[in-house]
């Protein structure tokens, strides 16, 4: 799915130059499931958006599917995230103004979906997170996990190739933490998602096949459970 | 739901979320707009105010018209002696055995005369569609008294002191120039080419009313009697009382007494040459060659006219053009600002939102789309709602403006005569009643289909740069803004 060679991204920050990611090499298979585990300004984030296509690289290839998303012109990385990547946000990131079924639609607008299509399958993305029943409340209206699994149910509508989440359970309690997270293993079983979880908690982590360490934006090995244990 | 049907979705929701300032923004826009509604409104009945006084001394059609200024009293003439028609130098009436009657035409009072021959050569004119000439006079009707009327000190009695009415000589071929074109026919017949040799006359309807005068009534010109064939309404500002064919008013005015000291014996005369020109382009050009043609004559256009007008007209339509478009527009200005602050400040709180759906993929020209469609929305409220404000303040204009007052020279380019007395304090110049029409006019402001175009057009803009400021803000924000900042 991905093969990262050298990848590098700098900020320019107060007159000087951050390096965010730092020459990092990493290859993950179609149907992995791989945690990037740091502190916070490790750059984890960072090395996320660069898989999600948000971001381009300032050196090395980032391969995604054997195309190089460095040289990807714009539209065509606009059409990468429309239609094969799926996003899972900490805070959510729910349209406040548009209802759980209409936030699960928004991501089928750039894939001019007929509009039959676009309600069933909103519907039934809905439904696979268990909210059929909250389809018409508002954000404002749902608990932070509820709002969480609209946020899977907009990931996943597209049914893209690989579902990348930035600190999924960052906002949520423990109880809700694990809702979530069996949530996400069933589906990464279910539809044989390539998976990228982004967080700082060893316990997630420890629940993917592979953990990749992030520390100053340097990407450190990547350990196999077989290895860890 | 369809693409469509989520666009609006989205738009009227956001529209909702953010209602106090969307308001806000279409409030702004809306006072701007109903402004330069209400401002244009009543600069509109301003200049139709000053159109209808121009064109009841001049005349619809008129583009240009020339005339002559008579010398001050007291300045030698050039061409004449005394060709002030308010100056009757040499001419003395002494009470003798009998009474005398006393009908005298003169020119109107501080124009002078120019030869007819010069409406032809002005009709030569390079652009010039049509020239007519016109006869402006002042008849002047009294009685010398006998001696035996004076009374004690030797006073004259009332009926010696004068009653004048002003006669206004038309020529037929071009009915369609000069003050006689703004009359509108009240009762029996205008002119025709067959009475251009005819007694006949057309009376002023406030006129005819005091003087009681009706269609088949007789009017007395220079002595000689007119039958009134037909009764004429005109704007306030119109200086002829009766109009009679040109041809009788140049023969009436050879014969006058006056002509002996006015050089008009022998040749026709007018005071007046009313001109249209074949285009308004080319009004300056034909108004610069008559200037050339005619070197001595005062050359007008109606703009020219328009700007000799004074009073609380001229004083409105200078507040109207000046202070009352200055703050429509500086109004309309800080609603653009304070429409492209909102919204940018709009678009800075939806970083997050706007960077999310960019991370979903949406292209940025939907984004884009859907920001303009909100300021889109937000002008078509403002226009809706100042176009209604327009309309009101107009109405208000037109309920709470008093009359105006326009107070115009009796003829374009005359000279007005000056009074002259002394006293003990030393000399003192003054116009005579006469020399100056000053009429009253009802202001009005109504509300173009122009000015409501104009009014949405703006509204529409204001929403548009607010909106591509907003959008060049949006297209900028990169989708990993999606992750970094949250509302």
């Amino acid at each position: 799915m991905y093969t990262l060679s050298g990848v590098t991204k700098t900020y320019t920050k107060h007159g000087g130059t951050v390096a965010a990611v730092q020459d990092a090499s990493l290859s993950i298979a179609d149907g992995e499931w791989v945690a990037i585990q740091g502190r916070t300004g490790s750059g984890k984030t960072t090395l996320l958006q660069l898989l999600g296509a948000m971001l381009r690289p300032d050196r090395g290839v980032l391969s995604f599917r054997d195309r190089d998303l460095a040289k990807l012109p714009e539209t065509e990385l606009t059409q990468v995230r429309a239609a094969e990547i799926g996003f899972v946000f900490q805070a959510f990131n729910l349209i406040p103004t548009l209802s759980a079924v209409e936030n699960v639609a928004a991501a089928l607008v750039p894939q001019r979906v007929p509009p039959a299509e676009m309600r069933t399958r909103a519907a039934l993305a809905l439904d696979s997170v268990g909210l059929a029943d909250r389809a018409h409340h508002l954000p404002a209206e749902l608990s932070g996990g509820q709002q969480q699994r609209v946020g899977i149910a907009r990931a996943l509508v597209k049914q893209p190739n690989v579902l990348l989440a930035d600190e999924p359970t960052g906002n949520l309690d423990v109880d809700t933490r694990d809702e979530i997270m069996v949530l996400l293993e069933t589906l990464w079983r279910e539809c044989g998602l390539t998976l990228v979880v982004v967080t700082h908690d060893s316990a997630i982590a420890g629940r993917a096949q592979r953990v990749a360490a992030m520390k100053d934006g340097r990407l450190s090995i990547a350990l196999s459970p077989e290895e860890r244990s | 739901m369809s693409e469509h049907t989520f666009y609006l979705t989205y738009l009227w929701r956001e529209l909702q979320h953010r209602r106090r300032q969307a308001l806000l923004a279409a409030a702004g826009l809306a006072v701007g707009v109903g402004l330069v509604v209400t401002v244009t409104a009543a600069t509109a009945g301003v200049s139709r105010a000053e159109a209808a006084v121009l064109h009841s001394l001049y005349g619809v059609g008129t583009d240009v018209s020339v005339t002559k200024a008579a010398p001050n009293p007291g300045t030698p003439n050039p061409d004449s002696a005394g060709t002030s028609g308010s100056s009757h130098k040499g001419i003395g009436y002494s009470p003798g055995k009998k009474p005398q009657p006393v009908d005298q035409l003169s020119p109107a009072a501080g124009l002078s005369w120019l030869p007819a021959s010069a409406v032809t050569k002005a009709a030569r004119v390079h652009n010039v569609a049509a020239a007519a000439g016109g006869l402006t006079l002042t008849d002047s009707q009294f009685t010398v008294p006998s001696v035996s009327q004076l009374g004690p000190g030797g006073k004259p009695p009332a009926s010696a002191f004068p009653a004048t009415f002003t006669v206004d000589g038309v020529e037929l071929t071009h009915l369609g120039l000069g003050p006689y074109a703004s009359a509108r026919l009240v009762s029996g017949r205008g002119f025709t080419s067959s009475d251009a040799s005819a007694d006949v006359a057309v009376v002023d309807s406030g006129y005819a009313t005091a003087h009681k005068l009706r269609v088949g009534s007789r009017v007395t010109i220079g002595f000689r009697h007119f039958a009134v064939i037909g009764i004429v309404g005109q704007p306030p500002a119109s200086a002829a009382d009766v109009y009679i064919p040109l041809a009788r008013a140049q023969a009436l005015m050879k014969s006058s007494p006056a002509s002996q000291f006015t050089g008009m014996t022998r040749r026709d005369m007018v005071t007046n040459i009313y001109l249209a020109a074949a285009s308004a382009a080319a009004v300056p050009a034909v108004q610069a060659d008559l200037a050339r043609l005619l070197p001595s004559a005062t050359v007008s256009s109606s703009a020219d006219l328009a700007s000799q007008v004074s009073g609380s007209l001229n004083s409105a339509a200078t507040l109207a053009a000046d202070l009352g478009r200055w703050l429509a527009v500086g109004v309309l200005v800080s609603a653009f600002v304070v429409a492209s602050l909102l919204t940018l400040a709009a678009v800075g709180r939806r970083q997050a939102e706007l960077g999310t759906l960019k991370a979903l993929g949406w292209p940025g020209k939907r984004v884009i789309a859907q920001l303009l469609g909100e300021s889109l929305v937000t002008g078509i409220i403002g226009a809706v709602v100042g176009v209604a404000l327009g309309f009101g303040g107009a109405a208000i204009v037109q309920a709470a403006a008093p009359r105006l007052s326009a107070t115009v020279a009796q003829s374009p380019g005359a000279t007005p005569p000056l009074n002259i007395s002394m006293n003990s304090t030393g000399a003192h110049r003054s116009y005579p009643p006469g020399s100056f029409h000053t009429v009253a006019v009802q202001m009005t402001a109504t509300v173009t289909a122009t000015a409501v175009v104009l009014a949405v057009t703006l509204a529409m803009a204001g929403a548009l740069i607010a909106g591509a400021i907003a959008s060049w803000r949006a297209s900028r924000l990169q989708p990993a803004a999606a992750m970094s900042t949250t509302e």
